[in-house]
């Protein structure tokens, strides 16, 4: 699949991710977007996106912000909470601009609105724990 | 080294197309009695793990979000529904080859909304600790 314009695709390495890939994502203010395409693995049979699709690509898309905001400390999440706000289908691009709300000595907070279009589909607020921070 | 799990005799596949059956197969187990937990499995492949060698975070909650769609479709009647939220607590990791099992009760089911609470567990172990909130679309 040809890269969404402005975008670069994310280099993957977890089996999941890989399989449900590809994943894309862009530097703005030396942070980066994460968004991937909605394809026809992605949907259910009425056609529309499936949550667990649209959280796999928020675990992994705030997952990387933490990364970024950590020099790659290693970490894993503790909680994701997400609320869905409106569906999206087959060709829709989906994005995201993570964003870190705190980070403690042990824990990381990150939120994102996922957006397609400029409207947001879904909310997502997850915890992560840093494992080498005691 | 892990082992492949066996399904129980009484795993329904539940993962008939789209998202659910390319990351799939997910099954259901018997009916509960009345008040009891629905019950659901899948058994973990090489395709759901991370690359620390645990299942992905997103197959789990793949696998909640299957469960509770199933769960309010079977004990609302449901037709048509939509998630409108769900919190996910990551309690273990699951291994590859395990038989994965998600529990799910309904906590109050209204006419336009369902509430529930879920676990995941392996091995006697919990994976994840779940809440989550359905919407039946009339």
């Amino acid at each position: 699949m040809n890269a969404p314009a402005g975008y670069t695709e994310t280099k993957l390495i977890d089996p999941f991710e890989v399989f449900v890939g590809p994943v894309f994502e862009r530097r703005e203010d030396g942070v980066r977007r994460f968004a991937f395409v909605v394809d026809e693995r992605h949907v259910n049979m009425r056609g529309v996106l499936h949550g667990g699709m649209l959280m796999t690509f928020a675990d992994l898309a705030l997952g990387a912000a933490v990364w970024d905001a950590t020099d790659n400390a290693p970490c894993v999440t503790l909680n994701m909470q997400t609320q869905f706000l409106k569906s999206a289908r087959a060709g829709d691009l989906v994005e995201v601009a993570p964003q870190l709300t705190r980070r403690t000595r042990s824990l990381v907070f990150m939120r994102g609105d996922f957006t397609v279009a400029g409207g947001t589909i879904m909310t997502a607020a997850s915890i992560w724990k840093l494992l080498n921070a005691g | 080294m892990s082992t492949v799990s066996v399904l129980p005799p009484d795993a329904e596949e539940i993962s008939r197309g789209g998202f659910n059956r390319f990351v799939g197969p997910f099954y259901k187990l018997a009916d509960p009695e009345p008040g009891g937990a629905w019950r659901y499995v899948f058994v973990a492949a090489a395709r759901h793990m991370n690359a620390a060698g645990s299942v992905h975070g997103g197959m789990l909650m793949t696998f909640m979000d299957v469960a509770m769609s199933r769960t309010t479709r079977l004990a609302a009647g449901a037709k048509s529904l939509s998630t409108v939220s769900l919190s996910c607590d990551f309690v273990g990791p699951g291994r590859l080859g395990d038989l994965i099992e998600a529990r799910v009760r309904v906590v109050r089911a209204t006419r336009s909304f369902v509430f529930m609470s879920g676990e995941v567990v392996a091995r006697g172990r919990p994976l994840m600790n779940a809440a989550g909130l359905w919407k039946i679309v009339p």
